[in-house]
Parts: structure tokens; C-alpha cells; sequence
């Protein structure tokens, strides 16, 4: 972890946040689509949110102070900032290369429940009773889910800006 | 006479490189509609300590360009486009970053030579 360390984190959120709110457009999108290339309706879709092994303040901090070496597992403490205060100049944001203490969409699954069922005799994917399977899609918890996205990604964008400026006040330490 | 510190030569590769990250993020976000187009840069500590390995003065920083490469991990749009706008936002975030430590660190160097300057005046 270095003075760039906590941009990572934050930026690994941003992408995150990113994809959450494509999935609920797409979700938004579909909301009617009674055909999917795998046959019957759209499912609706959803982001899995994994951890990249993060570390509370405390245990970073013993850990930093115990010379960044490795703490044995079991002693309450998990390693995470391997070679300790040394990091990456910069992180790079990409899936190959995981931010410690950052978040990364590790996938994106679709909705198990059971399509709704809408009489339309009339539409050209109506079964033989004359029901329309359509996709279980409630545009209410959709623009929840959005409006969740478009928050974290403000509140992650403003702890970037704060980052910035306590890099600013370091600076200011040289002067 | 050397008013050139090994400092001052380790902060002039420092900026060069940075500005370099500069211009390959600024590259990547020109390109963010280009179809095909693949995110590029280069492992800044790795170059960094490389360059500081070749042991060059100054004069050696002229034209060394850092190799771009294509960054892999990303995830790539139906176009082909893999360019993370968050990713590049950062990225020119966390450049400015380092170009103004640099910049305040050359300061002090260059204060420090000043001052054995103005010695016989003060």
C-alpha cells in the first residue's frame, strides 16, 4: 500500500458501481423481451460484488508497524499489503492484477424466478393456452438499484477527491 | 562545479515517466469510441527502476520512451474497445499526483542550490 493505495480502492468501486448500473439498464432494457437466444423470456440479471481480501484500518496499521512482514494466519491478523509499505506505484485497475481492499465484479447471474404469465393470444409468443411468458422484471426495484448504483459511484468519486486533497496536504508538509 | 544531484536526476526521470503515463492515458481516452481500439501503458515502477538501473545522467533521459504495451484484464465491448473511462480518469488523477510531488520535491533541490548561491549575502 503506498499514497496512491487508497485511489485503488476507491477506482476498483467506481468500475464496479460502472457495471452494476449497465446490468440494471440492460434489466430496464429488456423488461418486455419475451425472446432470448437461449429461448424464453429475459431473465433478469444481477452483479456479484466479491472483496479483494481487505483489512481494517487497525489490522493495516499493526501490520505496517510490525515492519510489514507477514503475520502468521491465526494470530488475528491478515496480511494483505505483502512487502509492506512498498507497493505497486500504480495499481492498474484491471481484473488481472486485483486491488487489495478493493471490490471486483466476479459475475454477473441470472434471476432463477419463474417468468410472468400474461394472457395476449394475439402475440406471436403465445403458447397454446394463450399466455405470454414475460420477463419478472419490476422497473420500481430497478431504478432502486440505480439510483444505489449512481450514489455509491458519487459518494467513491468523492473519496478520490478526498484522497486528493490530503495528498495536497502532505505536499504542503514540504514546503 | 556540480549543481546536479543524483536526486535531481532520479526526480527528472520521475516527471519524464510520469508525463509519459500522461500521454498514453490521454491517448486511451481519445480513443474511447474508436472500435478495436486496445487500452495501452507500461508497469511505471518496473520502467522507473530500470531507467534508475542504467545509471544515464540527465542527458540520457532524451527520447527514452517508455514500451507501451496492451494492458490485458480488461474488459472488452462488443466493438472490441476495451478502454475503462474509471480506469483513465484515475489514472490522470493519480499522474497529476505524482507530477506535483515531483515537481515540489525538484523544488527543494533546486532551493537548496539557491541557497549555497545566496550564502555570501545573507
Amino acid at each position: 500500500m503506498n499514497i496512491f493505495g487508497v485511489m485503488d480502492v476507491s477506482g476498483s468501486a467506481l468500475k464496479a458501481e460502472r457495471v452494476r448500473a449497465e446490468v440494471v439498464a440492460s434489466n430496464m432494457a429488456n423488461a418486455e423481451t419475451t425472446r432470448t437466444p437461449e429461448g424464453g423470456p429475459y431473465q433478469r440479471h444481477h452483479v456479484v460484488f466479491e472483496a479483494q481480501g481487505g483489512g481494517t484500518f487497525q489490522e493495516s496499521m499493526a501490520n505496517q508497524l510490525g515492519g510489514g512482514s507477514s503475520v502468521g494466519a491465526g494470530s488475528g491478523f491478515k496480511n494483505i499489503y505483502t512487502g509492506g509499505i512498498s507497493g505497486g506505484l500504480s495499481g492498474d485497475l484491471t481484473a488481472a492484477n486485483p486491488t487489495p481492499g478493493g471490490v471486483e465484479v466476479t459475475g454477473v447471474i441470472a434471476d432463477a424466478s419463474k417468468p410472468l404469465e400474461r394472457y395476449d393470444p394475439s402475440h406471436p409468443d403465445a403458447g397454446a393456452d394463450g399466455f405470454v411468458a414475460y420477463p419478472d422484471i419490476n422497473p420500481l426495484t430497478e431504478m432502486v438499484d440505480l439510483m444505489g448504483a449512481t450514489r455509491s459511484y458519487g459518494m467513491n468519486a468523492s473519496a478520490i477527491t478526498a484522497e486528493k486533497s490530503i495528498f495536497n496536504s502532505s505536499l504542503d508538509l514540504l514546503k | 562545479m556540480q549543481t546536479t544531484t543524483a536526486m535531481g536526476d532520479a526526480l527528472g526521470r520521475y516527471l519524464d515517466l510520469t508525463s509519459q503515463q500522461m500521454q498514453g492515458t490521454a491517448r486511451n481516452m481519445a480513443n474511447v469510441d474508436t472500435p478495436g481500439f486496445k487500452t495501452q501503458g507500461f508497469d511505471f515502477e518496473e520502467v522507473f527502476a530500470q531507467q534508475l538501473n542504467d545509471g544515464a545522467g540527465a542527458a540520457g533521459l532524451e527520447g527514452v520512451q517508455a514500451p507501451m504495451q496492451d494492458v490485458d484484464g480488461l474488459v472488452a465491448r462488443p466493438d472490441g474497445n476495451n478502454v475503462s473511462m474509471d480506469r483513465e480518469g484515475l489514472q490522470l488523477a493519480k499522474a497529476q499526483m505524482q507530477f506535483k510531488l515531483g515537481t515540489q520535491l525538484l523544488k527543494g533541490e533546486f532551493a537548496t542550490v539557491m541557497s549555497a548561491i545566496h550564502m555570501d549575502s545573507k
